[in-house]
Order: structure tokens, then C-alpha cells, then sequence
């Protein structure tokens, strides 16, 4: 059974992956819900499975009610190009025999308007910070710079594929914090402006209430809650700021200050 | 100079290689793409041209195309003529014998081109046939271009299926290499040194293109490592 409800994403699914036990469910209802969890909980092989990299043994994950993309019972696997998904995986994934500009705009919908692309694209480089390097090749950019244009391509091919979901593997984890805090306030709300549902992946708490977002939290490949940043990771929330307030000798960079 | 065996030839190869990539780029982009006992078999199959001697290959290809099979017939009843002894012929033959040398570069390049970036494109709602041609083949221009110089100079310089298959008509089947064996039968060892003199610029000239492209250095920054 597939949770009930106006859901965006409906996920419901087994898989076996290495030593890892996936069994998952839950359904996306806020514009963005980051999924969190340690390293090795299954985050990414869940993004995967939504984006259709993945086949899960059993389950069954529809978006918006009525898009069947996977459903083992009916024997439904739609290919990743036909979902209505939209990723950027972890870890800049470039193109590298195209420059900054061209990979922005490769994955775009909007084929019979060029102008309009134009302008969308130019709007995301501005977003990202990039509108300089355009015209640059990819080997030409630093990690981070190269990881905001990965991003920068999947929005623009997902608000221009029609009703789609983005999907992102740990976008901004390789990014300065400040960098990343006012990426993700602007990127949230330009994204909020086309209505465009997200589901992020993260294992930095700090990024997740930076967010406000609804969060998943998923432990060896099980969902153990699913609720407002506040409530579900309030127990992470309190240990980071304990360690903040450790003796100044001891101090580490434990990330954002909340 | 035999310019009529020199223009036939060089009209071969261009042939041959036109027709032989638009066979090659799909089965070996099939073939990295996974794997499996049937990738395996076809593997094989167009590796055989490698140890199979030329004449064996031109034996088959002549019964095969000729009055004796049913596809023999069925082609000599659709252009009035068996393809044996003709140029159409020799291409269907040269395209066979060169197979290994276009699919197999190609198979390593598309091999070589990393996953992450297909996956990339189809997670942006990118076509199969668009990953292929704006992503897949891009990445893999050198072997392409390996590919073709090497199926080009096989074709300059075989012998003995366009022996078997072709004869040695004059414009229609006699090639360089071909004109090459009639001039040393007549003893006309001036001419035989020309046309010798000319294969051997043609693969020197091929071989430093393919060498020369490789030193270039620019595989690493095209993600075909």
C-alpha cells in the first residue's frame, strides 16, 4: 500500500543493496523535504530508486498522485528519462566537452523557445553565481563552482521539463558555509516561485534547518520519522549546540551556528 | 601508375567506411553497453575477420552472394547481376573484413566514457538517442577517428577477399593491391615499386594520424580516460 494523501511523491519500497536493507516509506507533501541521515543509511540508493538508477526488488513509487514510475506488483519500471524527475547526483557530473553555459542548458524542455530559455538560463546563472563563467569550460572551474552548475543544470531542466520533482544528492556539501547559506535561501526561494517540489539530500544538520524544511530521517535503510525540522532533528539540533559551547581549546568546525 | 586501380581503390575505402561506421556505431555502443553471452557471441563474430584468412572469408562471400543460396538469388534477381565481380560486392566484402577495426575501437572508446555522465543526462530527462550523440559519441571522437583511418587503410590494402570476390576487372574490382600482384606477374617491377610506394605512404600517413591525434593529450580533459 502507498501512503494516501495529496502527495507529490508517494515512495514505498524493498531493496537489497550490498549489506544494506532498504525499507522505505513515505510520501513528500511540503515544497522541500531534505532526507537525512548518516553515512551508509541508503540516502542516495533512495534518490536513486526515485530517479529510476535504481530498481528496487518490490514497491511501488508514484509522483503526483497518478505518475507510476515504478510498481513491482504490475511489473511497471519506467525508464529515468520518461519519470517526471528531475537529478543532480553527487558530486559534479559536468560535461566536459561543453562549456558552463551549454551544460546549463542541455537538459532544458523548452525547445521551441529559445528566447525564453535564454533568459531562464541567464536568471539561473545569476542565481548560482555564475553568469562570468558561462563561456568557461568545466576543467576550467574550481570543485565548488563546477558541483552550483551541476545544480544550476538540473533546476533548469526540472522547471522546464513540465511537472516535474528535483532530486538532489548533497548539492552544496563541498561549498564554503557561507556561500552555501545564502545559496540555499535564494535557491529555495526562487524554486518556491515556480512551485517546484524538492527532495534533498544531507547528513548536515546545520543545512537542514537552514532549509526549515520537512525532514525524513532514515537509519540503516529504514525511515525512523518524518516531520518538521525542528521536531525530528531536535536531539542533533541540542548535541551540536552542546558542542559549541565547548571549552574554545577543543573547539572544531562543526558547521553553521543555528 | 595504374590511376584507374588508385581511384577504385580510394573509392573503396571511402565506401566501405561510410557504410561501416553507420553498421559499427550501434553495435558497439550495444556492446559497452552491457554484457552478457549475447554481447559475447556478437564480440566474436566481428572479431573473426582477425584470424580468418582473407581468402577463406572471400570463398564464403562468393558461394554465399552467388546463384547457389536463396539470398544469392533473391539479390541477383533484385539488380539483374550476382554482387560477385562487381563493386557492390567488394564493399559488401571490405565491410565484413574491416568490422573488427571499427567496432572494436569503438567498443573501447564508448567502454572508456564514464557512466556517470549517461546517467547524468538521462536524469535530466534526456533521450536515450540524445545521450548517445551529444554525450556519448562526443566523448568518444578519438576512437571514432581511430576507427575510421584504421577500417579506411584495412581497406586500401587487403587482398585476398577482393581477390575472391572482386576477380580483377579492370575499374570494377582491380584494386591497388590487386594491380600490385599483376604488375609483379609481369615482371614490371618499376611499376610494382609505385604502386608498393603508394600503399605504404597511405598507411604510414594513416598510422601518424592516429599516433598524432593521441599525443595530443586532450583524452584526459574529454573524460575518456
Amino acid at each position: 500500500m502507498t501512503p494516501a494523501g495529496d502527495a507529490k511523491l508517494a515512495v514505498q519500497f524493498n531493496h537489497c543493496q550490498g549489506n544494506l536493507d532498504l525499507d522505505v516509506r513515505f510520501a513528500l507533501e511540503q515544497p522541500w523535504t531534505v532526507l537525512f541521515g548518516p553515512s551508509g543509511s541508503g540516502k542516495t540508493t533512495v534518490l536513486r530508486s526515485i530517479a529510476g538508477f535504481v530498481r528496487p526488488a518490490t514497491g511501488r513509487i508514484v509522483a503526483f498522485d497518478k505518475k507510476v514510475m515504478l510498481d513491482s506488483a504490475a511489473k511497471v519500471y519506467v525508464r529515468p528519462h520518461l519519470r517526471p524527475v528531475r537529478s543532480a547526483a553527487q558530486g559534479a557530473r559536468l560535461f566536459p566537452h561543453m562549456t558552463v553555459g551549454a551544460n546549463v542548458v542541455f537538459g532544458s524542455g523548452w525547445h521551441s523557445k529559445p528566447a525564453d530559455t535564454n533568459q531562464l538560463v541567464d536568471e539561473v546563472l545569476a542565481l548560482f553565481g555564475l553568469r562570468a563563467m558561462a563561456d568557461r569550460m568545466p576543467r576550467d572551474l574550481s570543485g565548488g563552482e563546477s558541483q552550483k552548475a551541476a545544480v544550476a543544470r538540473a533546476v533548469v531542466s526540472a522547471v522546464t521539463g513540465g511537472k516535474t520533482i528535483l532530486l538532489l544528492d548533497e548539492p552544496f556539501s563541498g561549498l564554503d558555509l557561507r556561500v552555501r547559506d545564502e545559496l540555499l535561501s535564494r535557491l529555495k526561494d526562487w524554486l518556491a516561485v515556480w512551485k517546484m517540489p524538492v527532495l534533498s539530500v544531507t547528513h548536515d544538520v546545520a543545512e537542514a534547518f537552514q532549509l526549515g524544511a520537512e525532514v525524513i530521517k532514515l537509519a540503516d535503510g529504514k525511515v525512523v520519522e518524518q516531520g518538521p525540522v525542528e521536531v525530528v532533528l531536535a536531539e542533533e539540533r541540542r548535541r551540536l549546540l552542546g558542542q559549541l559551547r565547548e571549552p574554545t581549546s577543543q573547539k572544531r568546525d562543526v558547521g553553521h551556528p543555528i | 601508375m595504374d590511376m584507374q586501380a588508385l581511384w577504385l581503390t580510394l573509392r573503396l575505402a571511402l565506401t566501405t567506411t561510410a557504410v561501416l561506421l553507420l553498421i559499427a556505431l550501434p553495435v558497439a555502443w550495444w556492446i559497452a553497453s552491457g554484457t552478457g553471452a549475447a554481447r559475447a557471441l556478437v564480440q566474436a563474430v566481428v572479431a573473426l575477420p582477425l584470424v580468418l584468412p582473407p581468402t577463406v572469408l572471400g570463398f564464403y562471400l562468393l558461394v554465399a552472394l552467388g546463384p547457389l543460396t536463396a539470398p544469392g538469388r533473391l539479390i541477383i534477381r533484385l539488380l539483374g547481376h550476382p554482387l560477385a565481380f562487381s563493386f557492390s560486392g567488394l564493399v559488401v566484402g571490405s565491410v565484413l573484413y574491416s568490422l573488427p577495426f571499427a567496432v572494436q575501437p569503438l567498443v573501447a572508446g564508448f567502454k572508456a566514457v564514464d557512466r556517470s555522465y549517461l546517467e547524468s543526462a538521462a536524469g535530466l530527462g534526456v533521450r536515450p538517442a540524445g545521450v548517445f550523440f551529444s554525450i556519448a559519441l562526443p566523448l568518444a571522437k578519438n576512437s571514432l577517428i581511430a576507427a575510421a583511418i584504421l577500417t579506411f587503410t584495412h581497406t586500401v590494402g587487403e587482398f585476398g577477399v577482393v581477390l575472391m570476390l572482386g576477380g580483377n576487372i579492370p575499374g570494377a574490382t582491380r584494386t591497388l593491391s590487386i594491380a600490385l600482384y599483376d604488375q609483379v606477374q609481369d615482371f614490371n617491377y618499376a611499376a610494382a615499386n609505385r604502386t608498393a610506394l603508394v600503399l605504404l605512404v597511405v598507411s604510414i600517413a594513416a598510422l601518424l594520424l592516429i599516433y598524432g591525434r593521441s599525443g595530443e593529450r586532450d583524452s584526459d580533459s574529454l573524460g575518456v580516460r
